[in-house]
Formats: structure tokens, C-alpha cells, sequence
């Protein structure tokens, strides 16, 4: 069943992003968990483009597709109706192979640290720097970005005996190592308390801005979403919104409310 | 520089985990040494009687299944070959059971009798060599009874009278022997001794004929030739051969073969069991960090390899505690049973244990690796 007209979202961007090459850019994207009787679609028609050096956070009730949507991008599920290109690469009809490859372009930052307890911060890094083949000098490589986090000093310490903003500052140096120009994060800054979390934002606002790096996140951290260039916001599948920050600021700013709304 | 070594730094991480481990595959290569050990013991039991037989090549019936139940073949093939080049001395055997009477308690039991001439040197136990102890094996009526017999066939004091198959019988001397398998006790006695006690059988009739070769021949030159000459009712067996032959027979038509071949095969599924549970908690515990590295980029095939890796680690180091107390054990059987028992480690068991302990190991690894191999990398997202 094809959704009824979809809310045809505002694509703010749509002339910046014709004039710089995208980073990802997605058209009529359908997506579908299961099969047959079961088969139920959780993404519906999305189009979405996001350019080079743009700092995008994405929102959404539980449930809306949010994770769903970001695990696409990143290459770990295949998608069958629509067009997706990351990165300059469609995904659509990638075999297994050509996805890990796809991933090894994107800097990942999960919610939970997922650091290998066994391994040093640094082997942690050196982990992914070892995917590009780079072996002559991945230690100095890891020590530099764990050092441009504020990390220069536990680049030996076990994640045991690191703190959790500190672990957190760690599976960001192993995502940003290989300079990907795509970084997905979802709620990079759920496990972390204000400072830690301000911290993380802000290194990613800088390779964002500094380096061109393309930085989508999944946050209801209302804490940080100062750091981002474009909100969108997914509902039910659907892309609802997608507007400037300072837009979202004046829509959602309660300073700015009708106080009129709540006479009855 | 290298590779992060994540297998052994995955499997050095929780250290206790790592210690039961470890003591689990050296327990499973410690039973698998034990069983195979006690094997080989009883197997070479039944044969090591063989190294005190002087001779070179051995011929018999091929209806003889082993050295006591063996069907009588003509004299006159031993005289046959008695010229062929490179044969020394051609010396007949004879074998039978007799009873004897345990003189304190009046129970008779089977007893395993050889006789030969005793012109003969076909025994190399040092007692029967010496002109004294040919000189009483002469006498009529007189054995010498094996030391190895068991105690069950009464004292063995030279000059003890008792009875064997309603004749009287006079102990001459002691020496040691061993029966193996199929015989609690052995007796020696002359040919011409042997024809009283197992009259009306004749001397032409032989159980057994022993060949010794000139020094530096070579038996199997010497087996060919014999071959050539002999018809197809004897079976020529280089010593070598004999004791294979034997071995063969106690290992396939006696339930030992079975039993610790069950052992081995029960102590590999044990090893088994235990690696693949190490194995399948280190994966459970890790699967989202797997999962991370399949999201990084990291293809199915190096996850294999990692727990393949833990898998080929755990063997070895499982396997070199098992081996040492394998050896103290093996040592302290032989103490215990005063050598009755001979454990010996042997080059081949070495190589055969670690096979068995790393085919073990990865085929947990490979049990276990299914999981791995399954780890979404979208669900760490979840």
C-alpha cells in the first residue's frame, strides 16, 4: 500500500545542496521490516538530502523510524525501493562485500560506547586504523586524534578505568580516525551528563565546520541542539519537518508562545 | 607494527575465565593421554614377553591367532629353511596349558607351558642359559616357573613338589617372563619333558618355529627367500611384525580396543563442550562490540579468524599443562604397579594429542562462531 500524499517536506537546502556535492542524498525511499502478512512498512516516501559540512539532527517520537533511517545511510541494511547514495555511491542492490566497503567511509557513534574492554583506548582506535591498511604508524595516528579529544593522557588506560564521557571521547576517536566525511551518531550524548556531553557536540561542530565533515545525529537531547545547522523531524515514518535551526528555535521557543493559547 | 592482537588480548582479559579455560582443555588432553597411555600399556602387555624370544623371524600356523592359541604345523618346515642363506639356527617351540595344583590350597588353574630343546637358545632370560639351570631343566619331572605368574598358583620356592595334570612336577628355577594377555603364569620346561606331560602329542608337531639370522642380515631379505621356499601353511612374521600381529588381535577381538577408544572419544566431547562454552561467553559478552566492528567495516571472515584464533590458543596453552602432568602420571603408574604396567609416552601420541586438542578446540570455534558471524552490526543501533 502506497502512503496517501505524504506531507512533501521543506527542503530549505534544496538550492545550497544543488550547488555543493551531497553527502547523502535519498529520493522516494520506502522501507519494510519483515515479510508477506507481517511486512510492515516504517519509512514512507523520504527525501532527504544532506550536504557536505552540514551538521543535521534528527527527531522524532520513539518508534518513528529515526534508527531505522540512520542504519541505512550507514550500509548495514540494504534497502529495496528508492534511490540512497552515500557518499557519491547508490546503495540500492549492493551485495554484501560492496556495503562493508561503504562502511568503511562512515564514522560510526553509537549511544553505548562499544569499546572492547580488553583493549587499550588506544588499541581501541588503532582497531580502525588498521581497516584502511594503515599499519606503519596507526599508533601515532591513534595517539594524535585521541589526543586532539582532551585523551592525550589515557591513550593506555583500559575503558575499565575510564570515566564514562571519557569512553564516550574514545569510540569518537575510533569513528573519526579515518577522517570519514560521513558521521552517523545516535544519541551520542544519552549516556553522558551535561559537560561531558557539551564536550562531545562541540568536538563534532568543529569537524563539522573546520573540515567539511557531514555530521547526521539522532538526539532528544534538547541540551545540545544549538550545534545544529537543520532539524528534521521524522513522525510515523514520514519526514514532518525539516527546517533551520533558528526556525526551530522561534517554533518551539516557549518565550514566544501565544499566551493566548492556554485562556480558555 | 602488527595487528592489535585481539584474540590473545580478548582471551588475557578476565584471566580467571581464562584460567578454567585452560584447565579445561588440559583436563580433556590429561584423560585422552591417560586413556591412550593405559592402551598402549596393555597392548604392549600382551607382547613384550616377545623381547625376551631370541630370535629373528617367527614362523606359524595360519590358523594361530595369537602366541597361545596357536594350531600345530609340521617340524619338517622348519628343516626346510634350515639352509636358506643368513639363517643361523632353526629352533622349534612347543606350547600348551597344563594345570597346576596350588600346593597350599589344592586349586588347580590353567598354566601356559613352552618347551623346547634345550640345546636351544631360544630364551634370553639369563637363569636358563647357565649350564647349572640346563642341567636342571634336564632333569625329568623339572620346570622352571615364571616369576610374573600370579599368586594364585601358590609359592614358587625351588624344590617345591606339586601337581600338574595328575603327574608330579618339581619347581627347578625361578625366571621372568610374563604371560601377557592370555596367561596367568608360564612354565619352562625341555622337550623331551614336554612330551611326558602332553603325551600322546608327538615332537614332530611344533606350535611355533623360531629363526635366528646370522648377525647383520637382513629379515626382510631373509622373509622373501622363505616365502619363495615355504607353502602357505606357515606364516612368516619378522619379529616386528609378530608383535604387531598379536597387538592387533588383543586390540580388535578383545573390548579393551573399545573401552579406551570410547575414553578418548568421550574426554575429545568433553574438551569440546567446555571450549565451546568459553568460547561462546567470550562471543556472547562481546557480540556488540563484534557487531561495532562489522559496522566499522570488518568483513564475517576476520571475526572467524578471531575465534578461531582463541580457539588454536586455547589448545595450546591447555595442552602443555596436559602433556607435564601427563608424563608425571604416566611415571606414577609405573611406580605403582612396580612396572606391570609400562606407560611410555611415544613421539607418535605426542603429535596424535596435540592433533586431537586443536581439531577440539576449532571445532568448538567453529560451533561457536556461527554467532559471531550473525552479530547485525543495525542492532547495535537499537
Amino acid at each position: 500500500m502506497k502512503p496517501a500524499s505524504s506531507t512533501a517536506p521543506v527542503d530549505a537546502f534544496l538550492e545550497e545542496s544543488a550547488a555543493t556535492a551531497s553527502a547523502v542524498s535519498i529520493r522516494g525511499l520506502d522501507y519494510f521490516f519483515g515479510q508477506g502478512e507481517l511486512r510492515k512498512q516504517v519509512l514512507y516516501d523520504i527525501n532527504l538530502t544532506l550536504p557536505k559540512g552540514q551538521i543535521v539532527i534528527m527527531t522524532g517520537p520513539s518508534g518513528s523510524g529515526k534508527t531505522t533511517l540512520l542504519t541505512l545511510i550507514g550500509a548495514l541494511r540494504s534497502i529495496h525501493e528508492g534511490s540512497l547514495q552515500v557518499l557519491g555511491q547508490e546503495l540500492r542492490g549492493l551485495g554484501n562485500s560492496k556495503l562493508v566497503e561503504v562502511r568503511r567511509n562512515i564514522g560510526f557513534i553509537f549511544q553505548a560506547h562499544n569499546l572492547f574492554e580488553s583493549l587499550t583506548a588506544s588499541q581501541n582506535v588503532e582497531m580502525a586504523v588498521e581497516l584502511v591498511g594503515n599499519f606503519k604508524n596507526k599508533r601515532q595516528q591513534a595517539a594524535a586524534m585521541l589526543g586532539q579529544l582532551g585523551l592525550g593522557e589515557r591513550v593506555s588506560y583500559k575503558p575499565a578505568s575510564l570515566s564514562g564521557g571519557q569512553k564516550q571521547r574514545v569510540a569518537i576517536a575510533r569513528a573519526l580516525v579515518n577522517e570519514p566525511q560521513l558521521i552517523l551518531a545516535d544519541e551520542p550524548t544519552a549516556a553522558l551528563d551535561k559537560k561531558s556531553g557539551r564536550d562531545v557536540v562541540t568536538i563534532m561542530q568543529h569537524l563539522a565546520k573546520n573540515e567539511g565533515r557531514t555530521i547526521l545525529m539522532v538526539t532528544h537531547d534538547n541540551r545540545i541542539l544549538d550545534v545544529a545547522d537543520r532539524i528534521i523531524n521524522l513522525v510515523d515514518g514520514r519526514l514532518e519537518s525539516d527546517e533551520t535551526l533558528s526556525h526551530f528555535q522561534e517554533t518551539h521557543d516557549p518565550k514566544k508562545l501565544d499566551g493566548q493559547m492556554f485562556i480558555l | 607494527m602488527k595487528r592489535v592482537p585481539l584474540s590473545v588480548l580478548n582471551l588475557l582479559h578476565d584471566r580467571s575465565r581464562l584460567l578454567v579455560a585452560i584447565a579445561g582443555v588440559a583436563f580433556a588432553v590429561l584423560l585422552i593421554f591417560m586413556n591412550l597411555g593405559f592402551l598402549g600399556a596393555l597392548l604392549s602387555t600382551t607382547t613384550n614377553f616377545y623381547e625376551q624370544f631370541n630370535g629373528d623371524i617367527f614362523l606359524m600356523s595360519p590358523q594361530s591367532l595369537e602366541i597361545s592359541s596357536t594350531e600345530p604345523f609340521p617340524r619338517t618346515r622348519l628343516y626346510q629353511v634350515a639352509g636358506v642363506e643368513g639363517v643361523q639356527r632353526v629352533m622349534p617351540l612347543y606350547s600348551d596349558y597344563v594345570l597346576w595344583k596350588n600346593p597350599e590350597t589344592g586349586i588347580s588353574r590353567a598354566m601356559f607351558v613352552y618347551g623346547y630343546n634345550l640345546q636351544d637358545p631360544v630364551f634370553l632370560m639369563p637363569e636358563v642359559n647357565t649350564p647349572e639351570g640346563i642341567r636342571i631343566l634336564q632333569q625329568p619331572n623339572t620346570v622352571f616357573i615364571d616369576r610374573l605368574s600370579r599368586p594364585e598358583f601358590g609359592p614358587q620356592t625351588t624344590g617345591l613338589v606339586t601337581e600338574s595334570d595328575r603327574r608330579q612336577v618339581t619347581i627347578g628355577g625361578q625366571y621372568s617372563l610374563g604371560g601377557g594377555f592370555a596367561a596367568d603364569g608360564t612354565l619352562l620346561m625341555s622337550d623331551q619333558n614336554f612330551r611326558r606331560y602332553f603325551a600322546p602329542r608327538p615332537l614332530t608337531q611344533i606350535n611355533m618355529g623360531i629363526l635366528l639370522l646370522e648377525p647383520g642380515t637382513n629379515p626382510q631379505k631373509v622373509k622373501e627367500a622363505l616365502r619363495a621356499l615355504l607353502p602357505a601353511d606357515v606364516n612368516i612374521f619378522t619379529k616386528a611384525e609378530i608383535i604387531e600381529h598379536d597387538s592387533t588381535y588383543w586390540l580388535q577381538t578383545t573390548s579393551i580396543g573399545f573401552i579406551f577408544g570410547l575414553g578418548v572419544l568421550v574426554s575429545f566431547v568433553v574438551g569440546t563442550v567446555i571450549v565451546y562454552q568459553i568460547l561462546y561467553t567470550d562471543i556472547r559478552d562481546h557480540l556488540r562490540e563484534y557487531a561495532t566492528l562489522k559496522a566499522m567495516g570488518y568483513s564475517s571472515w576476520f571475526l572467524f579468524k578471531v575465534v578461531l584464533q582463541e580457539a588454536a590458543l586455547l589448545a595450546g596453552m591447555g595442552y602443555v599443562p596436559g602433556l607435564i602432568v601427563s608424563l608425571g602420571l604416566y611415571r606414577l603408574t609405573v611406580n605403582a604397579t612396580e612396572g606391570a604396567l609400562p606407560m611410555q609416552m611415544t613421539l607418535f601420541r605426542v603429535v596424535l594429542v596435540l592433533v586431537l586438542a586443536l581439531t577440539m578446540c576449532s571445532l568448538s570455534g567453529l560451533i561457536s562462531v556461527r554467532r559471531a558471524m550473525t552479530a547485525d552490526p543495525a542492532e547495535v543501533f537499537a
